[in-house]
């Protein structure tokens, strides 16, 4: 069995995601500039988008720990870019991750919140007040396209700017199932949950466009599967899973992309909620009976 | 059955497997524990003491605290006169029965042995083990491979003692000199049974080896090569334990090494004459990095039989970084102990068997066993 330190965990994730990315960048970048709807210089905006996440926690790292970290912070750094949505404002996301993610810093040690959606709903909320509220690039504004299974398996789905790609998050999936510090459950239970609702949904209205949503593959891989936010034992594990995934089809009937990051969140904050309430007095009860 | 465990062999250590022996130690220490000498007094060597015998013949020359078998206690201190000048031997002869099996090994101060055959109420089968635990250790290995033949001698004779069938003598299978050893002359001993085991974690566990090989426990007597070749040179060749073989190891030393030691020196008689060291930030182990315990005054660590290891590990390696909830001490715990609970709300569990899988496992280099077994706690007290 391979023992991992926590700069391996990281960037053995970082690895996987560098597919992803990739093909972020030819879905949203090249496609979009070889029908001259965007510049050159923005058919790498997934790697900007990574390099400005990566240089602000850079600086805070220094400025904080006086040395840069190879920790889960730089995961969600390029987990948060990765999600973004393809017409994100650079100075919106400069300015608000920095903002926010300082703020989350000093959030972790009171609550735990998971980090990546919290900072990926508020980075959508203020770029909706400067920007269309899409996740849409220019080609998929202007045109429209019919697209078989197979293409939406490969990532042409409408979504986060390098999270598109079913194919390359399974590929992902099925190297992190063998490893011991992988929480391979909780992606399971919240895929079975959604598909289920999605397919009784499918039978009761003929709308098959819940089937297969890319976001909530992606997300129910790497985001939220994150240790730190997640249960470790397995009732509550598959607790999470079902919670996750009822919400996020509620939420996927009026948008599909933003629905499992605001349902990880909603869970998020009641698991701390519940700790709050309930763990308290039993731990206080227990002292006084020791 | 729970998951046997490969661990990881760490590429900074490589074990010379050969037996480097230290048989003229300056000084040795002998606990004062029933017993009645001043300074200047002369020993002889084979003098009985409580927890052992006298490696040396010398002269007590003070009395100083030093760290016995993981306790402090006050110990003579005997100089060396290289005259191995022994007590008179009485006549000996050889027991043919359990009973008489049994007082001697009282008598010859192997009582780890005596414990395990008398915790057995029915033994129908006896199993030698010959597999080291850790990636820091070849103490049975090397025991097997350059006393092959007394073992399996002995073997023949337990045979007799315990009036079973069978024996089965098992080893790793990447212990390629001691099986070579072994099957060259298997062939004579047709009641023993030589298995090859695979190179996983927790089959140095009775439980977890009799589990595997398919044996009920309760029936089964595992006892491990050293306490055969103890036995050999106790038993059956009538001389009293007086030197015993350990590996010393770790990434903070130059170089790994075999050493066959006179019982009683200390740890830094051996560090001054064999050991050079790669950093001056290192922690000591006793017994093993996973199952064996932290000092601190490494160097009162007195050299005993029951001491297989020392590991020298470099603390650079070691940072404790903030759990990250993963959970893979929980999953990968044989006796499934809440470890992570045990970590927030820092308690204790008597399930532990002391395997140190948690702390080999825990991206955070968290010191897991040390908060689960409550060690944590003691050393605060202290």
């Amino acid at each position: 069995m391979k023992r991992k330190t926590i700069k391996k965990l990281v960037l053995e994730n970082i690895y996987l995601l560098i597919p992803l990315v990739l093909y972020g960048i030819y879905k949203n970048g090249y496609l979009v500039y070889s029908r001259n709807l965007l510049a050159f210089s923005n058919i790498f905006k997934p790697l900007y988008l990574i390099l400005i996440g990566v240089v602000i926690k850079f600086i805070v790292d220094i400025i904080f720990y006086k040395k840069f970290k190879i920790d889960y912070n730089l995961l969600y750094t390029i987990l948060i870019a990765m999600i973004m949505p393809s017409n994100i404002n650079y100075l919106v996301f400069t300015i608000g991750f920095l903002v926010f993610y300082i703020a989350s810093l000093y959030l972790d040690k009171y609550v735990k919140i998971n980090k990546v959606c919290l900072i990926y709903v508020l980075l959508i909320l203020v770029n909706s007040i400067f920007n269309e509220f899409t996740f849409a690039n220019n080609l998929e504004l202007k045109y429209s396209f019919s697209y078989n299974f197979f293409d939406l398996l490969m990532g042409r789905n409408i979504g986060g700017i390098s999270s598109s790609s079913i194919f390359f998050s399974l590929i992902a999936f099925s190297y992190l199932i063998y490893s011991i510090y992988y929480k391979k459950e909780i992606p399971f239970v919240i895929n079975i949950t959604y598909l289920l609702l999605a397919f009784i949904y499918f039978f009761i209205t003929n709308d098959n466009s819940l089937l297969l949503n890319s976001e909530v593959i992606f997300a129910s891989i790497f985001v939220c599967t994150i240790p730190l936010y997640s249960p470790t034992k397995l009732i509550k594990q598959i607790l999470y899973g079902i919670s996750i995934g009822i919400i996020t089809f509620i939420i996927s009937l009026f948008n599909s992309v933003i629905s499992i990051y605001c349902a990880t969140l909603i869970v998020s904050i009641i698991i701390n909620i519940l700790l709050k309430v309930l763990k308290k007095p039993k731990i206080k009860e227990k002292l006084v009976k020791s | 059955m729970k998951q046997l465990i490969t661990l990881d062999s760490n590429p900074d250590v490589y074990i010379v497997n050969q037996l480097v022996s230290y048989l003229s130690p300056q000084k040795i220490y002998v606990p004062i524990i029933n017993s009645n000498y001043n300074v200047n007094d002369y020993i002889k060597k084979n003098t009985r003491f409580s927890s052992c015998f006298s490696s040396v013949s010398g002269l007590v020359s003070k009395q100083k605290k030093v760290l016995w078998n993981n306790e402090k206690v006050i110990a003579y201190e005997i100089n060396n006169n290289y005259k191995e000048e022994s007590i008179s031997k009485i006549k000996y002869k050889k027991p043919t029965d359990l009973e008489e099996f049994k007082s001697l090994l009282e008598k010859y101060i192997l009582n780890n042995i005596l414990d395990k055959i008398n915790k057995k109420e029915k033994i129908d089968k006896l199993i030698i083990s010959s597999v080291d635990e850790e990636e820091y250790t070849l103490k049975e290995f090397i025991i097997l491979a350059n006393f092959h033949k007394e073992i399996l001698a002995t073997c023949e004779y337990l045979l007799k003692i315990f009036n079973i069938d069978e024996i089965t003598l098992v080893t790793k299978n990447i212990n390629a000199k001691s099986i070579r050893n072994v099957k060259s002359i298997i062939g004579t001993y047709p009641s023993i049974d030589f298995k090859l085991l695979p190179d996983k974690y927790l089959l140095g566990y009775d439980e977890y080896l009799c589990e595997y090989l398919n044996t009920d426990i309760n029936n089964t007597l595992v006892l491990k090569t050293s306490d055969i070749y103890n036995i050999y040179n106790s038993i059956i060749k009538g001389k009293n334990i007086t030197e015993t073989i350990l590996t010393i190891s770790g990434d903070a030393i130059t170089k790994s090494f075999i050493i066959n030691t006179k019982i009683g020196v200390s740890l830094k008689e051996i560090i001054d004459n064999f050991i050079k060291f790669n950093t001056k930030e290192f922690n000591v182990y006793v017994n093993g990095y996973l199952k064996g315990n932290k000092i601190k005054d490494y160097e009162d660590i007195i050299i005993t039989s029951s001491i297989d290891c020392i590991v020298f590990k470099s603390t650079t390696k070691e940072e404790e970084d903030e759990c990250i909830n993963c959970g893979a001490c929980n999953k990968i715990c044989p006796v499934n102990i809440n470890v992570l609970k045990c970590l927030k709300h820092t308690l204790k569990s008597s399930k532990c068997i002391g395997c140190g899988l948690c702390n080999y496992i825990c991206p955070a280099k968290i010191k897991l066993k040390e908060i689960v077994r409550g060690d944590k706690d003691e050393e605060k007290d202290n």
